[in-house]
């Protein structure tokens, strides 16, 4: 889905910075960010560096979508809580994502998470898909930084667990 | 031909090419290759593919498939590159199986920037309008579901509808000046008590004749009337599952507060023309401005249906009973209006927040949504000023502004042609020799407030 906040998110995580203003990722712009050593088990640490993939809003049945996910070891699945259909679109992405990257795991982030605090019906409804899907997620703000690198830092626990890259 | 030929076609069409091993590491390569590496100072040769490309780290089974003849071709299209001071590259990257066995993976970069940016002008205009829209949808249901304020009674408001939402079977009457906003309470407790995809179905019984009220409540099977060509389902069948809101339920005829009160007691009911009884599942809200007291004692609304209805009633208060949160509503239509007519207007100046306390609001919340939206589109200062907002004069106080029901004739009776001469000098006097106010004032059209001032001889100014 466009504009829910997937380069702000990535942009705070790796520079630590946010801009205002909207301006869409065309194709797919790639960053590298090494993690902090965390725990991935019971006495288990890892560090992570990551390689984000920061793609372009593409609709659900665009061709070139699947393409980007081919060997992806994770995606964190952005929604926007200011936006209810962003919720409603994100099975179809997951499945998406699962098609071209059968190992890959999945984190869920509801973004926006400072404009919505007045929206609990919208994040009420990512809870129970996040509870439905069993996936891990984390509500998230690219503006203040709140739970950023946590949410990168849960996917990275989720790649390990299941023995990804 | 000579030598170099294909590197000049290459370079002039901005492409870079590298053929690389089975282990994907770069063999060789023209010059413009270079340009699309992330350290481009590197020498290419030698290196593997995915330190030199990082975008292509994963896809090792996909590449492994190509070299060996088992996939023909993959493409990775508008791949972004960033150098310090240059303007973000982009680049098709894509990959062909070639018939060499030492080299056999030949690697295509092709540089589209100026394609891509046309893309990104048109996406970007396409996406900034599904936004904006998404988000006016979004705030408007917002503002819709929400009753704002703190004041004492619409605190007590809130806590009733919390707990009745706890209650879904409760039958509810919404009682309340027009614009107090009954329908919106009537749609949270929709929302609070049933799923998210279960009917909301509301109709004014003050709006539409009473034979076709009925027909649209019970619905009909074909040839029931004249015009009943075919079977068709009513409110009451649609609403199953969910909630029906019955508004202004006091201009509801005796013979249909009859029908109701049947269904309200058995659940079940007749299509018209039908003899099979239907059983529906409802929420049931009903809501009037009228005085159902008296319409029973009257006898224009049956007791018992009254009674039925009465179970838990909630009150909705006139906006000039609840102080200061007739603020807080201004502002959140303040932003709801400035999505809607981009503009930025940020608040209200002191005098406007004033004027606003100051006058009764005889319509309510619907008149003060439709002051602001009035304001919002004819201002120009940053916050909206008591000139912008063309309410009713800011008079005395909401206990000093007699309500026209409140007027009692006095016993001994009085001049009719007196009290109307005494009305329109009053309202002359308050605009100040203005006519088309002084017109507004009495809710009098400009040109009825001139018939009667001639009427009476009175100056007209």
């Amino acid at each position: 889905m466009f504009g829910v906040g997937k380069t702000s998110l990535v942009r705070r995580f790796v520079y630590d910075r946010f801009e205002d203003g909207y301006l869409s990722t065309i194709g797919v712009k790639v960053s590298q960010k090494l993690l902090p050593p965390i725990q991935t088990g019971e006495g288990k640490f890892g560090q992570f560096n990551f390689l984000l993939w920061d793609i372009e809003g593409f609709e659900e049945n665009s061709p070139q979508l699947s393409n980007y996910l081919v060997g992806a070891a994770g995606a964190l699945v952005v929604a926007d809580l200011l936006r209810p259909e962003t919720i409603a679109s994100l099975p179809a992405i997951i499945n998406r994502f699962r098609k071209a990257a059968p190992a890959g795991q999945v984190a869920l982030a509801g973004n926006k998470i400072d404009l919505a605090k007045t929206s609990p019906e919208t994040v009420g409804e990512l809870e129970r898909f996040a509870a439905e899907s069993h996936l891990p997620f984390l509500l998230t703000s690219a503006k203040t930084g709140e739970n950023v690198e946590k949410s990168f830092q849960v996917l990275a626990r989720q790649i390990a667990q299941s023995g990804g890259r | 031909m000579e030598a170099g030929f294909f590197e000049k076609i290459f370079q002039q069409k901005r492409m870079g090419f590298a053929s690389l091993s089975p282990q994907l590491t770069v063999i060789s390569h023209n010059p413009y290759f270079l340009e699309f590496l992330i350290q481009p100072g590197r020498p290419a040769q030698g290196q593997p593919l995915q330190v030199l490309i990082p975008e292509t780290v994963g896809l090792e089974n996909v590449l492994e498939q190509i070299a060996a003849g088992k996939q023909v071709f993959f493409q990775l299209e508008n791949l972004q590159r960033e150098k310090p001071g240059k303007e973000t590259l982009f680049f098709h990257l894509s990959f062909y199986h070639t018939a060499e066995k030492a080299a056999p993976l030949f690697c295509l970069l092709e540089e589209v920037t100026a394609t891509a940016r046309l893309r990104q002008q048109i996406i970007q205009q396409m996406n900034e309008i599904r936004l904006l829209e998404s988000l006016i949808a979004a705030r408007r249901e917002e503002i819709s579901l929400s009753i704002l304020g703190n004041s004492e009674p619409i605190r007590k408001i809130r806590a009733t509808i919390e707990k009745l939402a706890r209650v879904p079977a409760a039958t509810i009457l919404l009682q309340g000046e027009s614009g107090t906003g009954k329908s919106m309470a009537a749609r949270m407790l929709h929302h609070a008590s049933s799923g998210k995809n279960a009917p909301f179905v509301e109709i004014n019984c003050a709006a539409i004749p009473e034979t076709l009220l009925e027909s649209e409540l019970f619905g009909y099977e074909k040839g029931a009337f004249t015009h009943a060509i075919a079977s068709k389902q009513g409110l009451l069948e649609e609403a199953h599952g969910g909630t029906l809101f019955l508004d202004e339920i006091g201009d509801m005829s005796l013979k249909l507060q009859a029908k109701m009160l049947s269904f309200l007691e058995t659940r079940r009911f007749r299509r018209l023309g039908s003899t099979a009884e239907k059983e529906v599942r409802l929420r049931l809200l009903a809501s009037t401005n009228r005085d159902l007291d008296e319409l029973v004692r009257n006898g224009a609304f049956r007791e018992d249906l009254y009674y039925r209805l009465n179970v838990v009633k909630i009150e909705l208060p006139p906006l000039r009973e609840l102080g200061s949160d007739i603020l807080e509503i201004a502002i959140s239509y303040i932003q709801a209006f400035n999505i809607d007519f981009n503009k930025k207007i940020s608040g209200l100046t002191a005098e406007a927040e004033e004027k606003l306390l100051r006058y009764r609001w005889p319509g309510n919340v619907r008149e003060l949504r439709n002051a602001i939206e009035r304001a919002m589109i004819f201002a120009e200062g940053e916050r909206l000023d008591a000139a912008d907002l063309l309410v009713g004069p800011a008079g005395p106080g909401p206990e000093a502004a007699p309500a026209a029901e409140n007027f009692r004739l006095p016993a001994g009776g009085m001049s009719f042609e007196e009290i109307e001469k005494k009305l329109l000098r009053d309202a002359l006097k308050l605009a100040g020799g203005n006519q088309s106010k002084a017109a507004k004032l009495l809710r009098l059209s400009r040109d009825a407030f001139r018939y009667r001032l001639e009427k009476h001889g009175l100056p007209d100014g």
